[in-house]
């Protein structure tokens, strides 16, 4: 089993995994030739499975695995990844393999970095330095600038300092095909309303807001056996609008979205006739036609937090049943929507 | 009557309040100790693991130093005092822009300080500060007339050592993540690279209140407990430096040596908003490390126990000690007091005095049982102490830099509720908002 890759958009990579260990602290990572999938399975909560391709995040990408179809499955804490991540944000060049040390299975990032060292505040004043590691430094960057070309700042024109090697060593199992073979992807009959989603930056900030005034609102009434957990109602309809609502003893509050555009089906991709989707039945039944899904506030804000990776997000709606969030991850580099998709999967809760 | 007093500047304030915030990160109290020619602040943590010791050159530091000594104590005058009370005082109001404060109303103009004593009278600190809007705000603070404990440092015996820039170093330790506790600095000469790795044995605690049943996801095959335990290791870090960035750097090959990581973390905290450079010398496992930087007119200096190769070792295998064991394993104290031909070498240590070595001698006898279940360093309290989040200048030693996506962090009521009643303890006595300066 060899698992061994360059790391590139570290950025997209990052916000993933904090996206994803928002809502859970340990993930399924299945790696195979095309594919690598995040998965999360709260105990309770929404679940998350995410599926970049390669070369999203990869690259120089070696895979070897006596599994059927060439596969790695690991399980893997999300906040040391996340991490080790952030450690090599900013870094010359960093890579990731499956090793091992004292006989435990690690996911092993090494990290080539230089530190910056600015003068600031009182007494900071340059270390003086030797001639000798000076020039050293320079000979470094002429034989790395001979192959790689860096985006370079101004800070050349200041001291460098030579490169640091980090190795960050993350925790991982391996897990055995038979062991995820029995984890299938939810299955969810076609939704009745598909949306783009506004941006999720407003959405979240209203509904956390909803959400602290629901719990304020359960704690100031003594009565209530206090609600710790909200209730958040989203509706959508096929005529371009959003619904946000809280709704409790107390108050009745309501956010609305316009003018949000709805994707087009792809018929080829349909089991059933496109006149007879739900979404077009409820089209035709006009704007006053809500899918209505019940979620937790909580748990909603950590779906949202997915909101970093900046992707466009469509929600499709399966009234009163579930919402399905497809974020698609942008491509910095070559701007296209590719087939990296974070699906999230979000139950309605009975009213 | 006066037994020395002295003047600083603005920015002597600040110095001096910066190096008291990074002393109370090892002990609650300090013992300033005067001479003719310069102030000693010491002090040593309650495991007796760290000592500290700044010394203020009289004539560089001081806008105006003067000792006159009391008859019983002609040459030099000691007296211990709690690091809050002089934390509160000396503090810079920064209200408002840096720009207001400088010309503004409320920044120190200067800070006079007296230690007044003699028969007949209370024993006080008097500090005046005075500030630019014309108040004066004087504080009067008791003291214990007590002769400090030093650290004993045997410089012969220390051959390992080297030199480099703080502000490196101080960025590399970003690099680590929570929930480690060690640091075991080693060396591979074939690499010609110098290692700083960060470990702990202990199993990191889930913190957050959403843990609870949360860690039965994706898997059944296995039980909870045992995936829980392997996943739960924190990350393992290493970090490579080539010797070239050192300067002077003279180091036993493989040798491992093993420190607390949150002393290391306090130290260079300060050391990069003092000075450039930071110097190290040890000598081996269960021997005493220390640092030291200086800028103009001050001295740094630490000493850190290391943690023997035994105790490491102990530790690793939750073996439970033999007595032989015991008494192998390297001690874990630093030696106190009396020790004065061996740090005779160095000038900058102040001597100690023969009279404490009675009443010092009791504790550190009875110390040497907590050792063997304590080999190496206390866990302190994590609360950082009030007044230093806004003085140091640079605190991203604990913040993540990186990414400011706090937006995106999930709603959680109650942490905004802890998070509100740290932002009270934002306003100081005056009421005045308490900027945190970035640099």
């Amino acid at each position: 089993m060899r698992f061994k890759t360059d790391l590139k958009n570290i950025r997209t990579f990052s916000k993933l995994t904090a996206a994803l260990n928002s809502l859970e602290k340990i993930a399924w990572m299945r790696l195979d030739d095309d594919t690598v999938r995040l998965t999360v399975i709260p105990a309770t909560g929404s679940q998350v499975w995410a599926s970049l391709s390669v070369d999203l995040i990869f690259e120089n990408y070696q895979l070897q695995s006596n599994e059927a179809n060439n596969t790695i499955n690991l399980e893997l804490p999300l906040q040391p990844l996340q991490r080790a991540l952030k450690s090599a944000s900013g870094s010359h060049h960093a890579n990731l393999r499956l090793t091992k040390r004292d006989g435990a299975p690690m996911l092993s990032m090494t990290i080539h970095t230089t530190t910056k060292d600015t003068s600031s505040g009182p007494g900071g004043g340059l270390p003086s330095r030797s001639g000798g590691a000076t020039r050293h430094n320079d000979d470094a960057w002429a034989a790395d600038d001979s192959e790689i070309f860096h985006p370079e700042s101004l800070e050349l024109q200041m001291k460098r300092d030579r490169e640091k090697v980090i190795t960050q060593d993350i925790p991982v199992r391996v897990l055995h095909p038979e062991t995820v073979e029995t984890i299938m992807q939810p299955r969810v009959r076609e939704a009745d309303v598909h949306i783009q989603m506004p941006p999720l930056l407003q959405l979240k900030a209203i509904s956390d807001r909803f959400t602290k005034l629901a719990l304020t609102a359960a704690s100031s009434t003594s009565s209530a056996t206090a609600d710790k957990t909200p209730k958040l109602e989203l509706q959508a309809n096929m005529h371009g609008s959003l619904r946000l609502r809280l709704h409790t003893d107390a108050l009745d509050i309501t956010s609305t979205w316009n003018d949000l555009t709805h994707p087009d089906l792809d018929p080829n991709e349909l089991t059933m006739p496109i006149e007879e989707h739900p979404s077009t039945l409820f089209k035709q039944a006009g704007p006053e036609k809500w899918a209505t899904v019940r979620v937790d506030g909580r748990d909603w804000s950590r779906v949202l937090s997915v909101g970093r990776l900046e992707g466009r997000v469509i929600g499709c709606f399966a009234d009163d049943h579930a919402l399905i969030l497809y974020v698609y991850v942008p491509h910095h580099v070559d701007g296209g929507i590719g087939s990296d998709v974070v699906t999230y999967y979000v139950s309605s809760f009975s009213p | 009557m006066v037994v020395f007093n002295f003047t600083l500047s603005e920015d002597g304030v600040a110095v001096l309040h910066d190096a008291l915030a990074c002393m109370f990160k090892f002990s609650d109290d300090v013992c300033l100790e005067a001479r003719k020619d310069k102030l000693t602040l010491t002090t040593l943590n309650i495991s007796k693991s760290a000592y500290v010791c700044y010394s203020f050159a009289a004539n560089r530091f001081f806008s105006r130093y003067s000792f006159e000594g009391t008859p019983q104590q002609r040459d030099k005058f000691s007296c211990q005092l709690y690091i809050k009370s002089l934390l509160t005082i000396f503090r810079a109001r920064q209200s408002g822009g840096a720009s207001e404060s400088r010309d503004g109303t409320s920044s120190i103009e200067r800070c006079d300080v007296a230690i007044d004593d003699g028969d007949g009278k209370k024993s006080r600190l008097v500090a005046r500060v005075s500030f630019r809007n014309g108040i004066t705000a004087s504080h009067s603070l008791p003291y214990e007339v007590k002769a400090p404990v030093h650290a004993k440092f045997n410089k012969e015996e220390a051959s390992n050592h080297w030199t480099i820039s703080s502000k490196t170093l101080r960025q590399l330790m970003d690099h680590f993540g929570p929930g480690i506790e060690l640091l075991d600095i080693n060396t591979n000469e074939d690499n010609r690279v110098v290692n700083f790795t960060c470990f702990t044995e202990k199993v990191q605690k889930r913190s957050g209140n959403d843990g609870e049943g949360n860690h039965h996801i994706v898997l059944m095959a296995i039980t909870a407990t045992d995936r829980y335990i392997v996943l739960k290791k924190p990350l393992h870090t290493n970090i490579a430096v080539e010797m070239d960035e050192f300067d002077d750097v003279e180091v036993e090959d493989k040798l491992h040596i093993i420190i607390s990581v949150k002393d290391f973390r306090a130290i260079l905290q300060h050391a990069q908003i003092t000075s450039g450079e930071l110097v190290t010398t040890y000598s081996n496992p269960g021997r005493p490390m220390k640092l030291s930087y200086g800028a103009d007119g001050i001295l740094c200096e630490f000493i850190l126990m290391t943690i023997g190769e035994k105790d490491a070792m102990s530790q690793k295998h939750k073996a439970p000690r033999s007595s032989a064991a015991k008494a192998a394993a390297a001690p874990a104290q630093l030696d106190a007091a009396s020790y004065r031909a061996n740090s005779g070498t160095n000038s900058t240590n102040p001597q100690p005095i023969a009279s404490n070595t009675a009443p010092k001698a009791k504790p550190s006898q009875h110390q040497s049982q907590d050792q063997s279940r304590h080999p190496g360093f206390e866990i302190r309290p994590q609360n950082p102490p009030p007044g230093t989040s806004r003085s140091t200048r640079s605190d991203s030693l604990f913040v993540g830099q990186y990414d400011d996506d706090q937006q995106w962090e999930p709603v959680n009521p109650e942490e905004e509720e802890e998070e509100e009643d740290n932002a009270r303890l934002e306003w100081n006595t005056n009421s005045e908002p308490v900027r945190v300066v970035w640099s």
